[in-house]
């Protein structure tokens, strides 16, 4: 089986409520992790995200300023000078579908619905790291795969034919950091 | 890890999207753990969770508080936008955070609470008392939480006031039917 050595992850965790950052901070202390950078709002998220560069990010959905789906979606500009492919777990008391879909359109990567348990949110986070999905770019997304499950049934055109994939180099974050605009 | 170089993007092009995959970027804090010899982490915060729960009588506490003060603040000034988003905001943390303090019953009557604010078409001529109802309730559920007996009342006392608001939505919705799935759609997130 796999494990995590949480103690080489850095985590940006966003959360209005002071409470709920608190056990965030205990859990992933007690996994392991020793970088834990909190935010209380997006906006003051969205700058440590650039000075910081986390690993993943754990953010809450309902916060003043700007809320975690912003949030996602600032992140997930693909020609940011920071880095779009970091894992976005959103942990919200939101979890009607409507929402859900709402967040799986934003770019987030996995969804954990609150109250929050120490299970959910190691299962989350193992998902992240043991299990990434290709990126998708289209004219309206960019973000994680949105097909989790191949769906045998599935009797509509194929968009994805097989062929050789391009190899592009990625620009360091420094570079794009140095390059101007 | 977070300052390691990225490493090269595979880029497959399509009629309309591309599909960009990375070699795995944490790929390095990954390990293969002996399940014998594995210190489960799950167990380890678990624990850590139980020992802040000293604590938890005293968050539900300011909690309640916070949705009192936006009560209070929405009988004084009507429901200015502001005065609806602290509402909602207070209704939504306890309604998120109340089953891990160990009052899963308040975050039942806050969920309901949520949905009134939420669904309602037009949250001025939203019966005062409905959403009067539900704050008492909501602190009456955390004020009496430890008392013989009260967990009955409580469940009962959430019933009826889900029941009521579930009412009052069908009713107010019932030419919103993008509104009306979402109040009668159950959960789809699964329970951990």
């Amino acid at each position: 089986m796999y494990g995590i050595d949480f103690n080489k992850l850095r985590f940006l965790v966003c959360d209005d409520n002071a409470h709920m950052r608190r056990i965030l901070r205990t859990l992933l202390h007690s996994f392991g992790a020793r970088e834990v950078y909190e935010a209380e709002d997006g906006a003051t998220a969205l700058e440590m995200y650039s000075h910081y560069v986390p690993d993943i990010v754990i953010t809450d959905w309902a916060m003043p300023i700007f809320d975690g789906i912003e949030l996602a979606q600032m992140i997930r500009q693909p020609d940011s000078k920071g880095n779009p492919f970091a894992p976005i777990i959103m942990l919200t008391g939101h979890s009607e579908k409507r929402r859900v879909t709402v967040a799986r359109d934003a770019g987030v990567t996995e969804f954990l619905a609150k109250p929050i348990s120490a299970k959910g949110l190691y299962q989350r986070i193992l998902n992240v790291v043991v299990s990434p999905r290709p990126f998708i770019k289209t004219k309206n997304y960019f973000g994680p795969d949105r097909r989790r499950n191949t769906n045998n049934a599935y009797i509509g055109p194929e968009r994805r034919g097989t062929k050789e994939p391009d190899v592009i180099p990625q620009p360091s974050l420094l570079d794009k950091a140095r390059s101007p605009g | 890890m977070a300052k390691d170089k990225p490493p090269e993007l595979k880029v497959e092009t399509f009629a309309d999207h591309h599909v960009i995959t990375q070699p795995n970027p944490l790929r390095k804090v990954m390990r293969l753990v002996d399940e014998k010899n594995f210190e489960d982490p799950v167990a380890r915060a678990e624990k850590a969770l139980a020992g802040l729960s000293d604590e938890f009588a005293t968050w539900m506490a300011i909690e309640c508080d916070r949705l009192a003060a936006a009560h209070a603040t929405i009988l004084k000034d009507g429901f200015t936008p502001a005065a609806r988003d602290e509402l909602f905001r207070a209704a939504h943390d306890i309604k998120g955070d109340a089953a891990t303090f160990g009052y899963p019953l308040a975050g039942a009557a806050a969920e309901s609470l949520c949905r009134i604010i939420e669904h309602a078409p037009d949250i001025d001529r939203v019966p005062a008392a409905l959403i009067a109802h539900h704050i008492n309730a909501i602190q009456a559920i955390v004020r009496e939480h430890a008392g013989l007996g009260f967990e009955a009342v409580a469940k009962e006392l959430h019933r009826k006031l889900r029941g009521v608001a579930d009412e009052y939505l069908t009713v107010v919705n019932r030419d919103r039917p993008e509104h009306l799935d979402a109040i009668l759609a159950p959960s789809i997130v699964p329970v951990d």
